[in-house]
């Protein structure tokens, strides 16, 4: 039996468990990193058009229905589903495979928040609407080779997205400019899709889109430096300055360094994600910066990534009490504003093994500086 | 046309003051507010969403929001106007570095934050404009918006700020201009380039780099192979392009905030994209501009451009339409279609396409954005 066949039967089997007549997994073809893409994940299509759907029966009937009509020939080739259908009338489309598939008492729903007012009530005309994404969650619980394969290539495209960075930025160029010097090399490393936050200056306040901004002599350069391939996230965060480094950055960006290592070390299976969260806090914390570790200063300490399920969630924080478990994708990270030198990035990606963690990307964690 | 959204919208994001000055919006809101007035709209909420839609709230503040989430804009009748993103309160300062707009919050979920912003300012009950919101609002945020103002009476009033995008100001006019620019410079550069070992990815990534070195703040792109015998307008995949194949690029471009849309087809000579010859598409194309004249319907602009293919004898391939209009959304009306029937006026910036069969490379396609202005059709993206 292959993945996509464990896939389909376990969905399957949760989906009868649960009495439901059928499943409904949607995707409005927006890709967000606080989210998983569960479209994307079961059909190993990534879903571009408006409204796009899997609609399986409880008898193991599957559709994947897609618009705009033509965009039928790429998801036929892209993915495992064999009934794909294109349609330029997605509601008429949706409810009459509901109709089809004999989905007439209870549905279950998988990536209803990004459904619209007017798909909600068309399902929920036809069926009782569960809301389920919990069973693909659960299916994406255990990760196949191939993710894993995904992640480390992802992981590898993020390592050369920093060598950019760290070649290109010189006094002069502009915020925007580098950005585009770091897509490039990781679009040309296979990035389907780049997710970047940056700052330049003497003293940078948070992470933005880039500017206008020339770099200039002593700038501290911050990034979150996310490329995307085949729907996985990885997150790489780093600081670079463009000259020589003062002593007391070296010693705030220390702290942050040991603040990662101790959180780092909380990682393994059967721990809840707050040790992460609270160990790099308490680092933080007794360096005197405690007040910083939190709104408005502070949201999240990391996030974890995926394709099927971003467990254990989208803000690693003291609240999350999510289990960690093992093939886990996370990063920790104690980003954090200091009052002295202002907002200094700071994060590595990992996963989580059988028995604690591994570091996923090659780039050596140290405050960088480049000699102008 | 549908393409992939960004994960995040990572090109320059600035608010060019003499391109986009505040007189502008604040015309834009005097003219909102008359309308109001006309329909006894209290308070009007305007609402987008993601990369793909947020032109109502970025009419009015020039704001675009960084990740695939909700903005609003409060317009009241005297008040100062309020916008609401979705997103971290850090984000706060940057966000009003690209607005005009002096009250800027950020929350969590927006319709919470509209519906506790409407009970401060008293607007429970009121008759509340909805633009947008039943549209793009994913439906727990709508329900729970709808439900809160239970007390107010609500309606509809999209065609207010879709019938104003719909005709542009010069300004808007000159920034679809500048995003021509760079779309059209985009096209030069591929076409300059040698490339070894090309590959779609490749191609993709000199694309992006070309156009975000000009300034892109978002920028779309599909390839199609028409010579394979079922093909479509397609993301990139990690497929050589090897010599002999045709291949169609689709690049649109966003430049501080509005779109423009250019399409043409190639042949791969060596390790070049080259222009094929293929007068009938060109020619035809050409007839069809023609027939763009303000005060016709775009129905019956679309039939005249029907006529012009069937007279022709081409083989029209009618899956990716004749085109729409082009502004702060990648598609915003009008379409061109038989059934659209707003009227073409001075102002209009909307996309033209046509594709046909092609015995030889298996289809062309051509398309451009277009400004109808004074002197007539004129194409930005030559």
């Amino acid at each position: 039996m292959n993945d996509n066949d464990v896939k389909l039967n376990k969905a399957i089997e949760l989906l009868n468990q649960r009495g439901l007549d059928g499943l409904i997994i949607y995707s409005s073809g927006t890709c967000s990193i606080m989210r998983p893409s569960y479209l994307h994940y079961f059909s190993e299509l990534r879903p571009f058009g408006p409204n796009n759907a899997i609609i399986i029966s409880k008898s193991g009937d599957i559709t994947l229905l897609v618009e705009p009509p033509w965009d039928s020939i790429r998801a036929s080739e892209k993915s495992w589903v064999s009934d794909t259908r294109g349609t330029s009338d997605f509601l008429r489309d949706l409810t009459s495979i509901m109709q089809e598939l004999k989905i007439t008492g209870s549905v279950g729903v998988v990536g209803s928040r990004e459904m619209k007012h007017d798909i909600y009530n068309s399902i929920k005309k036809e069926a009782n609407v569960e809301i389920t994404d919990d069973i693909i969650e659960e299916i994406a619980r255990e990760k196949t080779q191939k993710e894993i394969d995904i992640i480390r290539k992802t992981a590898q495209i993020a390592d050369v997205g920093f060598e950019a960075l760290l070649k290109y930025a010189r006094v002069g160029i502009r915020e925007y400019e580098l950005v585009a010097e770091m897509e490039f090399a990781m679009r040309c490393a296979g990035a389907n899709e780049i997710f970047l936050l940056m700052s330049s200056g003497k003293h940078n306040y948070e992470m933005h889109e880039p500017t206008e901004r020339r770099l200039a002599e002593g700038d501290i350069i911050i990034g979150e430096f996310s490329p995307v391939y085949e729907g996985q996230f990885i997150q790489l965060c780093r600081t670079i300055v463009l000259g020589k480094p003062s002593p007391i950055l070296i010693e705030k960006y220390n702290i942050l360094i040991h603040a990662l290592d101790e959180s780092l070390k909380q990682i393994k299976p059967g721990v809840p994600a707050s040790s992460i969260s609270m160990a790099m806090n308490k680092v933080i914390g007794e360096a005197g910066y405690a007040k910083y570790c939190y709104p408005p200063y502070m949201r999240a300490r990391g996030h974890g990534f995926g394709v099927g399920s971003i467990a254990p969630g989208a803000a690693l924080n003291d609240d999350n009490k999510m289990i960690i478990e093992r093939h886990q994708v996370l990063v920790a990270h104690p980003n954090q504003y200091i009052p002295e030198t202002g907002y200094l990035a700071c994060g590595d990606p990992v996963l989580v093994t059988d028995t604690d963690f591994e570091r996923l990307t090659e780039t050596e964690m140290k405050l960088y500086a480049k000699e102008v | 046309m549908e393409t992939i959204q960004p994960t995040l919208r990572i090109g320059r994001t600035v608010w060019d003051k003499i391109n986009m000055p505040e007189v502008e919006f604040q015309k834009r809101i005097d003219k909102i507010k008359q309308e109001m007035k006309k329909e006894g709209i209290d308070v009007l909420l305007l609402y987008g969403h993601a990369f793909n839609d947020y032109g109502n709230p970025c009419y009015v503040s020039n704001f675009i929001i960084r990740l695939p989430r909700g903005t609003i804009v409060v317009v009241t009748q005297d008040g100062e106007l309020e916008l609401m993103f979705e997103g971290s309160s850090r984000g706060v300062p940057f966000a009003k570095t690209t607005t005009w707009l002096k009250d800027v919050r950020a929350c969590g979920d927006i319709s919470k934050e509209i519906v506790k912003y409407l009970k401060e300012k008293d607007f429970i009950p009121s008759t509340t404009g909805f633009a947008g919101l039943r549209q793009l609002m994913p439906y727990n945020q709508f329900q729970l918006l709808f439900k809160s103002l239970d007390q107010c009476k609500i309606v509809d009033v999209n065609h207010i700020i879709r019938d104003m995008r719909m005709v542009k100001s010069q300004r808007e006019c000159d920034q679809i201009r500048r995003s021509s620019r760079i779309v059209s410079h985009t096209f030069d550069v591929i076409s300059d380039t040698v490339f070894s070992n090309m590959n779609e990815r490749i191609l993709e990534a000199h694309i992006f780099k070309a156009a975000r070195l000009e300034g892109a703040g978002d920028i779309r792109v599909l390839i199609a192979k028409p010579l394979k015998a079922k093909w479509a307008l397609r993301p990139v995949e990690d497929t050589a392009i090897s010599a002999g194949d045709s291949i169609i690029i689709y690049l649109a471009v966003e430049f501080e905030r509005y779109w423009s849309e250019r399409i043409r087809t190639f042949i791969v000579k060596d390790s070049s994209l080259v222009k094929p010859e293929f007068e009938t598409a060109e020619t035809l194309y050409k007839r069809i501009m023609k027939r763009i004249k303000p005060g016709k319907t775009v129905s019956q602009f679309y039939k005249e451009a029907i006529g012009e293919i069937e007279k022709s004898h081409a083989e029209y391939i009618p899956e990716y339409g004749l085109g729409h209009g082009i502004g702060l959304n990648l598609q915003e009306p009008p379409v061109i279609a038989e059934v659209d029937t707003n009227q073409l006026k001075e102002g209009m910036c909307f996309t033209l396409r046509l594709t046909i069969k092609d015995t030889t490379i298996g289809a062309a396609m051509v398309g451009n954005t277009i400004n109808l202005s004074k002197k007539g059709p004129e194409i930005l993206t030559n």
